[in-house]
């Protein structure tokens, strides 16, 4: 068929042309970059963030007050913290001075111990020390259990009493993130990519007056649109694989990879088909890029922010989640971008481009 | 001087008026439409709650009986889905298995079963936060607060060094929600004595308000900067989960915005570089008397005054001060100077794109990065986005920090149009050369030429001219070899330590190495010197001494700089340790980087001079020379 032929000789010079340039494999090291350097960040994020996730720190509490035994109590249950017991606050307060102590606190029943009224805890953490928020989110484990004790002993006063928590097991914030943010980037960057290569490529070609030159050849429009968006579509799930497999290798199992292939395809599609519809309008390379990338973030910032969006269909698929929704969202994407593609390229083959 | 800023002013204005004729009203319409509609959309949803980010909804699958109140707590939990207990195969379709044992009241157990694996795990852990997210809706229904919420906590943070005499309030008793507000109310005044205690402030209002839903986190996140003390407010009482740590999460996020706007600016700017390429359209600029850096600089006019602008609107919005737009606007200039300098590379729109997206994910992470350590260590001041931060978080910086902040990125952002403007005239705007030839070019543009025979008298200063502009070449090299080096060390942070450090040291070694032969090469391919081995010594070890110089001069100024942001802190560390040395072995210390530097570079210009193949051979073996001096010194220190 000779227009199937033409159709690949396009795709073919759009791809050796990226070949000559070598731009593709600086995508490859730009993805690279954020993939290392998002692990770097996450380790980062996370220390400054829940710094007890990251191992067992030890604190050291100085503690006083009328309420200090069930404080007491409270640390022997939780680990990571010890509490010792001073006479007064000063007296606690001069072990914080003098380095003995990470924290002060001090507990003070509200009315007389009775055992009904609440207790007040003050606490005294030191300033701007990388030490800071792992003393911090250590006490606020150790009074989380001091509360549910107290609450406990008050269980009368309740309408309702709490639920029971489970065992608490030790897991790795990395984990969460690793599924539910980085595959899905490293999955949807080459989406990006692609669709501002086919701007690029069609803008360029009007620019340098070089798709009047197609023209006279014997191809349709149509099936010039055609051959770059093969082009563009074909080179997107190949990155995504070598990313799902480099994961692989490196221990985080990636699962359904078919399927995140199949719906990164539709998504490219339809980026591709959004890239020529804006590039028919806008013929001129700024105002097509500018266009185009707003259009990405409202689409990709909408479609993530509903629920059922690609990132999270991603995220399920990736963690081995999904269900018959998830699939029925694949199909709904490939059908939405066969259809935008097939509209697009039917509008622009009979308009042509303007400019 | 009057003149040329006129002339610059005239490039300017037409730059602005051709550009605001690609970006037409229609686009800027329809743009702005799309934009609104998603604002509004966004807008109503996060207002309506309906939308939410949640990336992680349903990833986990629990098997719960449905009539347990688990079940509730599951429920309300994003990331978690409930599937009926008696459907649930463990692996198969749930990864976690709630066994509720309901003895209708008091003695209630739970037990969960989780698959043997990480997700399994995490899964668990989830559940457990969902539990405890529960019980704290169900405790805030109570009429009795005080069996609900026993426990009462007010947190202030203080210096060790100060005095805590102002602890009158530690101890005393009042009132159950007033407690925090009063503490905190004296914690302003008792403070402000050293100016670490600022930040403690800043972090206490943050300490209150944490509540956790984005909404909440929005809130807090623009009032954090501006209105100090008031933690624990009227609503949330400070209970114990209340507490979040310090850390400029706020801050941080809002200090991102002023990236943001930096990805359009540089697409329209290099867009508008490259088009001057295309089709020789530059030509009839290039003919008029204009230099081509008042051309450049006309042509980059307009688009730092929209970043000035844009920034300044921003930080008004935000409520960030002058400081704020001091500070990104050494940032804007790399974003600009680096697209600059891939536009005046790249051979097509395509190739644009691709380094447009390599500049902006580089420099992004670049600056925030560091900034993320901000309350943490004074190196993060390497981004001048940290100082952003201190200013939204109302923290005084001083001088010398800020100076020490913003003055590299202005040097690298200057360094860069420099390697860029050379490089601005017909034989490379015109032509397809591919990125590294025309690198190339642009380096051999900076060198003068060196011959044999000029070499004879060493005395004269006309003949060490040429030596003297490749040791500054070198020198100029410094600022992109830490940033390689910075980000080797940051990419290798994930590997053990056993591999990574002599993997760092060959890196290092190689990026000093290529950064103090690649000009060198660059002359020899560009005929500027001569390939002889007299020439390819003499510029071996110029370059070798203008590295080892640069090197020295910039650890002063980052002894100066980091000294005086300890100050009052423990003296420099290596400073301390030489004391007690003889001064021969001071000298020695201090020149053997020197004849390191000079060896190394001499072996790799030899090669240079002999071709391409050579000089990669020449430029590994200088690697390794290097790697094993560095092992050699690392060894003797540890």
């Amino acid at each position: 068929m000779g227009s199937a032929d033409s159709r690949l000789t396009i795709a073919g010079r759009e791809l050796a042309g990226l070949r000559a340039e070598k731009t593709i494999l600086l995508a490859i090291a730009i993805q690279l970059f954020i993939a290392a350097f998002s692990s770097f960040l996450v380790v980062g994020l996370v220390s400054m963030y829940d710094p007890g996730a990251l191992d067992g720190a030890e604190i050291e509490v100085a503690a006083a007050g009328d309420a200090v035994t069930d404080l007491e109590r409270a640390a022997s249950e939780v680990g990571g913290a010890s509490v010792t017991r001073y006479e007064d606050a000063g007296a606690a307060r001069l072990a914080f001075e003098r380095n003995a102590a990470d924290a002060v606190v001090i507990a003070t029943r509200d009315d007389g111990g009775g055992g009904s009224g609440g207790i007040d805890v003050h606490i005294t953490a030191p300033d701007a020390t990388v030490e800071t928020t792992v003393i911090v989110v250590q006490l606020r484990d150790l009074l989380r259990t001091y509360e549910l004790n107290e609450r406990a002993q008050r269980a009368e006063f309740l309408s309702e009493s709490p639920l029971p928590l489970p065992e608490r097991t030790g897991s790795s914030p990395y984990f969460t993130f690793t599924y539910t943010v980085l595959i899905p980037v490293l999955v949807f960057l080459p989406v990006f990519i692609s669709g501002s290569l086919v701007v690029d490529s069609i803008t360029e070609e009007i620019d340098r007056g070089t798709l009047e030159l197609l023209r006279v050849a014997p191809v349709t429009l149509g099936e010039i649109v055609d051959g770059k968006a093969l082009a563009a579509v074909a080179i997107a799930p190949g990155q995504a694989l070598l990313w799902l497999l480099l994961l692989k290798a490196n221990g985080t199992p990636v699962a359904n990879v078919p399927a995140i292939l199949a719906l990164m395809t539709a998504l490219t599609t339809l980026v591709v088909a959004l890239a020529v519809a804006i590039s028919a309008l806008a013929p001129d390379r700024r105002a097509a890029q500018l266009l185009y990338s707003i259009g990405v973030l409202v689409l990709f910032g909408g479609a993530t922010a509903m629920a059922g969006g690609p990132a999270n269909a991603v995220a399920r698929l990736a963690i081995d989640s999904a269900d018959a929704t998830t699939t029925a969202l694949v199909i709904a994407y490939v059908a939405i971008a066969a259809v935008a593609y097939v509209g697009v390229r039917q509008l622009v083959a009979e308009n042509g481009f303007e400019g | 001087m009057i003149d040329r800023l006129r002339r610059v002013l005239r490039v300017a204005r037409w730059e602005t008026a051709r550009a605001g004729g690609g970006v037409d009203r229609r686009t800027l319409l329809a743009a702005l439409a799309l934009l609104s509609v998603a604002g509004v959309v966004l807008g109503g949803g996060l207002a309506a709650g309906v939308v939410g980010l949640d990336v992680d909804r349903d990833v986990y699958r629990v098997g719960v009986d449905p009539g347990s109140p688990y079940a509730d707590a599951i429920e309300a939990e994003p990331s978690l889905t409930p599937i009926s207990a008696d459907h649930a195969t463990l692996g198969e379709t749930a990864d976690l298995v709630v066994l509720d044992t309901d003895r209708s009241g008091v003695d209630r157990e739970v037990a969960v079963i989780a698959s043997d694996t990480r997700k399994g795990e995490a899964a668990a852990a989830e559940f457990r936060a969902a539990v405890e997210a529960y019980n704290e809706r169900l405790m805030a229904t109570e009429e009795n607060t005080t069996a609900a919420f026993p426990v009462t906590v007010s947190l202030r943070y203080a210096s060790r060094t100060s005095p805590l005499d102002d602890g009158a309030t530690l101890g005393g008793g009042d009132g159950d929600g007033g407690a925090g507000g009063s503490t905190d109310g004296s914690d302003d005044d008792g403070d402000t004595g050293d100016e670490s205690g600022e930040g403690g402030d800043a972090d206490s209002t943050g300490a209150g308000v944490g509540t956790g839903d984005s909404a909440g986190q929005e809130d807090s996140g623009l009032a954090v900067p501006s209105i100090g003390g008031g933690a624990f407010g009227a609503g949330t009482v400070g209970t114990p989960g209340a507490i979040a740590p310090p850390f400029p999460f706020a801050s941080l996020l809002l200090a991102f915005a002023f990236l943001v706007p930096m990805n359009f600016l540089i697409q329209a700017y290099g867009s508008s570089i490259l088009d001057e390429r295309t089709n020789r359209r530059g030509e009839p600029l290039l003919v008029t008397p204009l230099s081509p850096a008042e051309i450049v600089a006309g042509k980059t006019l307009p688009y730092v005054a929209v970043a000035v602008l844009v920034t300044a609107v921003i930080a008004a919005a935000v409520g960030g001060g002058v400081l704020s737009v001091v500070a990104v606007l050494p940032i804007a200039a790399t974003f600009l100077a680096a697209t600059f300098v891939g536009a005046m590379f790249a051979r097509s729109f395509k190739e644009l794109t691709f380094v447009t997206v390599g500049v902006s994910v580089f420099l992004t992470t670049y600056a925030f990065v560091p900034a993320i350590f901000t309350n943490v260590t004074p190196v993060a001041l390497v981004s001048p986005l940290t100082l952003v931060v201190f200013d939204l978080q109302g923290e005084a910086v001083s001088l010398g920090e800020a100076l020490f902040s913003t003055t590299p990125m202005a040097l690298g952002a200057a360094l860069l149009y420099g390697l860029g403007i050379g490089v601005y005239r017909e034989e490379d705007l015109f032509t397809q050369k591919p990125v590294a030839r025309k690198f190339l070019d642009a380096l051999a543009v900076r060198l003068s030429a060196v011959e044999p025979g000029s070499l004879g008298a060493i005395a004269s200063r006309d003949r060490l001219r040429p030596l003297a502009s490749v040791a500054f070449l070198t020198a100029c090299t410094i600022p992109f070899v830490f940033v390689a080096e910075l980000l080797a060390v940051a990419v290798l942070f994930a590997l053990p330590v056993t591999v990574s450090i002599p993997v760092l040291l060959v890196v290092i070694a190689f990026i000093e190495e290529l950064a103090k032969s690649i000009h060198l090469y660059a002359g020899f391919e560009r005929g500027v010197f001569a390939r002889t081995d007299r020439v390819a010594v003499a510029v071996g070890l110029a370059s070798g001494a203008g590295f080892f110089l640069a090197e020295k001069a910039t650890a002063v100024v980052q002894a100066v700089g980091l000294t005086e942001l300890y100050v009052g802190r423990a003296a420099f560390g290596s400073v301390a340790g030489v004391e007690g040395l003889p001064v021969g072995v001071l000298l020695a210390l201090l020149f053997a980087p020197l004849l390191l530097h000079g060896i190394a570079t001499t072996v790799a210009a030899v090669g240079a001079s002999r071709g391409r193949t050579r000089y990669a051979i020449a430029l590994a073996l200088a690697a390794l020379i290097h790697a094993a001096y560095n092992f050699a010194v690392v060894s003797v220190h540890g």
